[in-house]
């Protein structure tokens, strides 16, 4: 497959991210300011406008516009976090414009070591990570033992939705949500829901 | 608000003309963007500095660009991070080719930022860029644990960074080297201030935060973030002796060790109050059987017209202490 699967990716992921809009910002609202429903939505929107019109063959090149993109348009920490991912995903996929599933494995870790290390939090501490990382993980080890993209992408849904619910129970160390204390172990994690959103966005583009 | 301004809105701009009128000699701007400052003196083959955070802060950020120091600064409204093109476009001007390294205070916003700006830098440009961010306010976290990340906010001691860096960067020292020497020095200083009234963000027009008329706020940081007490305003030995214990322990120091000591006012402290305060910290150096090798004592990184003062403790070895020693010119800071 060519980059037209990450244009259709994207779409995927900003489609998915209109649609969750009000879970979005309601799950925000318990302990954040609410905006991360907006900062998605405009984000993403602006990430895959970029992407659909430039009409880059450069996997690399698209997911760094793209990032860009959404920098610009979506400049709170969650947001330039999700464009930090969206650039080192590209950095991986520099040169490539052919796509095989490994490379779409590559970009998902990518992502996450971005997240990673820009936001200095680990798995455990009740963010984005603890749904993506399940789903990052899934999505290699079904690839590895010989699901097609569309399989594998399917039980990164999966398991980056149970992660979403596992980090219900964790205690919030970053940001917002930390303020509560204790009472975050009561709370559903509105980062960990995007990671299950953007999981379930790729199964959807790879169906 | 009582402040010698036209427009609050056009505060960091106009500033940022005055700078330019008056030291062209050093400074100037790339981009077509005056918030994106750069040196006039761009040496080819040498590894580019640049620094950036909020405006409100001079001499920080941009003061310290000139020779023997940085070479660019991403200079943000007040208080408030520059944004990852400024720093794009500003590490493209700066590079000479050696790769550029970036020194800030530890912000949040100004991490992200930063770090946005570098992965464009890099994938556009191919310039290599590393980061080392400064974050001494012993008042402002407890140390960070090894492997832990480092929660303490930057505030003056950022100066002493500057300078070694500066001076190894000077030297035509590669990367890796100019890194780890501003790795060393942010290692070695701790800073610890006292606020005696608020500060006012023009835009904003009222103090974000109060300070009753007797009292001060020990350990604040430079935007007024809380520190960690509040009390009754006491007499300067007796401020300095509370800062100095939570500053040397922090390192800590034996008998015999040399430090350069920064007295840095905070906006609207007199010269002469930071020289009372420097008197007793000379006396308590020397009690602790501490060698100053040297004082800089003024204003280096204000907190708009905030009164109060910091003190910031850079310990020395004969590496750092040659690098510190080293001339350096720029608009604030001159040193033969």
């Amino acid at each position: 497959m060519d980059v037209s699967y990450l244009v259709k990716l994207l779409g995927e992921i900003s489609r998915t991210m209109d649609e969750n809009r009000e879970r979005l910002i309601e799950l925000d609202s318990v302990a954040g300011d609410g905006d991360l429903g907006l900062t998605m939505t405009k984000g993403f929107r602006a990430a895959y406008d970029t992407a659909k019109d430039s009409g880059e063959t450069d996997a690399g090149r698209l997911l760094y516009n793209a990032g860009k993109a959404m920098s610009g348009a979506a400049p709170s920490t969650m947001g330039t976090l999700m464009a930090l991912g969206l650039m080192q995903g590209g950095k991986v996929l520099k040169g490539k414009t052919e796509l095989a599933g490994g490379d779409i494995a590559d970009f998902f870790a990518a992502y996450e070591e971005a997240v990673m290390t820009r936001g200095k939090a680990k798995l455990g501490e009740k963010t984005f990570l603890d749904g993506f990382d399940p789903g990052v993980k899934a999505l290699k080890s079904a690839l590895d033992s010989g699901a097609s993209l569309a399989g594998a992408t399917k039980k990164a849904a999966e398991a980056a939705e149970e992660g979403f619910k596992a980090a219900k129970s964790m205690l919030a160390v970053h940001g917002k949500p930390a303020v509560k204390g204790e009472a975050s172990r009561e709370m559903d994690d509105p980062g960990a829901c995007v990671a299950a959103l953007i999981m379930q966005a790729a199964a959807a583009a790879s169906a | 608000m009582k402040k010698i301004i036209n427009k609050p809105e056009n505060y960091v701009d106009e500033m940022l003309e005055g700078l330019y009128a008056a030291h062209p000699d050093y400074i100037t701007y790339t981009a077509d963007e005056l918030r994106c400052l750069v040196t006039s003196n761009k040496v080819p083959g040498k590894v580019g500095i640049v620094t950036g955070g909020g405006s409100g802060h001079l001499p920080l950020f941009l003061g310290y660009v000139g020779r023997g120091m940085l070479d660019g600064c991403c200079v943000g409204g007040v208080f408030q991070s520059p944004s990852p093109e400024q720093v794009f476009h500003v590490t493209k001007e700066v590079d000479g080719g050696a790769g550029v390294l970036y020194i800030y205070g530890n912000y949040n916003g100004d991490i992200l930022n930063f770090d946005m700006g570098a992965e464009m830098a890099d994938f556009e440009e191919n310039i290599r860029v590393e980061t080392v961010v400064a974050g001494e306010d012993v008042a402002s976290a407890a140390p960070a644990g090894p492997g832990e990340p480092n929660h303490r906010r930057g505030v003056a001691g950022i100066v002493f960074v500057y300078k070694c860096a500066g001076a190894a960067a000077a030297r035509m020292k590669d990367l890796d080297e100019v890194k780890r020497i501003a790795e060393k020095a942010a290692a070695n200083v701790r800073t610890m201030g006292v606020a005696l009234t608020p500060c006012t963000i023009p835009e904003v027009g009222a103090p974000g935060f109060t300070i009753a008329d007797d009292e001060m706020a020990i350990g604040m940081g430079i935007h007024g973030e809380a520190g960690i007490r509040n009390g009754k305003l006491e007499p300067a030995d007796k401020i300095v002796d509370e800062m100095l214990e939570k500053i040397l322990p922090d390192i800590p120091y034996t008998k015999g060790d040399e430090v350069a000591v920064l007295v840095n006012g905070l906006g609207a402290t007199p010269l002469d109050e930071q020289y009372i305060v420097t008197r007793h910290i000379s006396k308590r150096m020397e009690e602790e059987g501490i060698k100053v090798h040297r004082y800089y004592v003024g204003e280096f990184a204000t907190a708009m017209e905030m009164a109060g003062f910091s003190i910031s403790l850079f310990k020395l070895d004969d590496e750092l202490k040659e690098l510190l020693d080293a001339p350096a010119a720029t608009p604030f800071f001159k040193q033969l």
